[in-house]
């Protein structure tokens, strides 16, 4: 319950300076960090298995939520739209499910809302497009 | 003197011309500028986390099948989230977008789930259709990579649904009007 409340507060001081979370404290697992931003394009890689090449994951755990922040980089239309289309959801050793977007925004997605659940790796995949630069936090 | 009054006439007609094609214009995309389902409030589950993160009203858009849509007000701006319809208030999933929607350029925020099951290929199958689109937009079709239609589903009160997909890959997807137009392409 502690554990719980700890990652309510911290995401609530997320959505206040427009990161997924920027805490290390109460984050299972972020992306580049946990107070910053990172570039997710072709190639891209977290090196630890992940189910496609150009995409960054967790370690295997039982995750509750997945938030991944991205930004206008290179640069938005007037509609805050980009040219680089990502994935973010979780997998497992089966399969791999998500959402996808290319927009300048924050979303959040629980395991249960894709089908899934047990032992998964939180992922965001660079898909098509251009590079795109995003936070993401997972928490347990 | 009849030179001037004549270059006068040709200017004025075409600035009426220009105004009348600008309205006709704007008139035209005003629908994919709105959502007219207001929904009504619903309280998001206490135990939700989504109460943490800025959240200052929920509206429930639509029930279809087994999954409810919402309408989201947050600190950040507004979002749209979804979740199950046996749990009203219970929010699986939250997409906050930053800037304008709907509009003509963007009249649809797709959160359908989409699977891949090959390390190799990018093919992705349909897992569940779901999303929010414009007034304008009465269907959605989900498009095979070469361009043939895998599933249709049609936009009720701003909300489309499909807990019944087909197998096999998708690759994006296409908002028409009530005449068949194609008005909008995922990109």
């Amino acid at each position: 319950m502690t554990r719980l409340a700890l990652l309510f507060s911290v995401i609530a001081a997320a959505a206040a300076i427009g990161l997924a979370q920027p805490s290390s404290a109460a984050a299972g697992w972020c992306w580049p960090s946990c107070s910053g931003y990172g570039m997710l394009g072709p190639g891209t890689s977290t090196a630890n298995g992940c189910w496609y090449y150009s995409e960054v994951c967790s370690g295997w755990g039982y995750w509750y939520l997945n938030g991944v922040s991205k930004t206008c980089y290179p640069g938005c239309d007037p509609y805050n739209g980009t040219n680089g289309k990502i994935l973010y959801g979780f997998e497992n050793r089966d399969r791999i499910r998500g959402n996808f977007t290319s927009s300048y925004g924050r979303r959040y997605v629980q395991p249960g809302e894709l089908g899934m659940g047990g032992y998964l790796r939180a992922q965001v995949t660079w898909w098509a497009g251009t590079t795109s630069q995003i936070n993401v936090a997972v928490a347990g | 003197m009849k030179l001037t009054l004549a270059v006068a006439a040709l200017l004025v007609a075409a600035a009426a011309g220009t105004v009348l094609a600008t309205r006709t214009h704007a008139s035209e995309r005003a629908p994919l500028s709105r959502i007219s389902n207001e929904g009504h409030r619903v309280a998001v589950q206490r135990s939700s986390v989504w109460n943490s993160f800025g959240l200052r009203s929920a509206s429930l858009l639509a029930v279809r099948g087994a999954r409810a849509i919402y309408r989201l007000e947050s600190k950040g701006g507004p979002c749209v989230g979804a979740g199950p319809a046996q749990e009203p208030g219970k929010l699986g999933t939250v997409d906050c977008p930053r800037g304008p929607f709907p509009t003509s350029e963007r009249p649809v925020l797709d959160l359908s789930v989409y699977e891949g099951a090959s390390h190799d290929s990018h093919d992705v199958s349909l897992y569940r259709a779901e999303g929010l689109a414009a007034d304008g937009v009465v269907s959605i079709a989900f498009l095979r990579p070469n361009g043939t239609v895998a599933l249709k589903v049609p936009v009720s009160a701003n909300v489309y649904e499909a807990g019944v997909t087909p197998s096999g890959p998708v690759a994006g997807l296409v908002a028409y009007d009530a005449a068949g137009k194609e008005l909008w392409r995922s990109p």
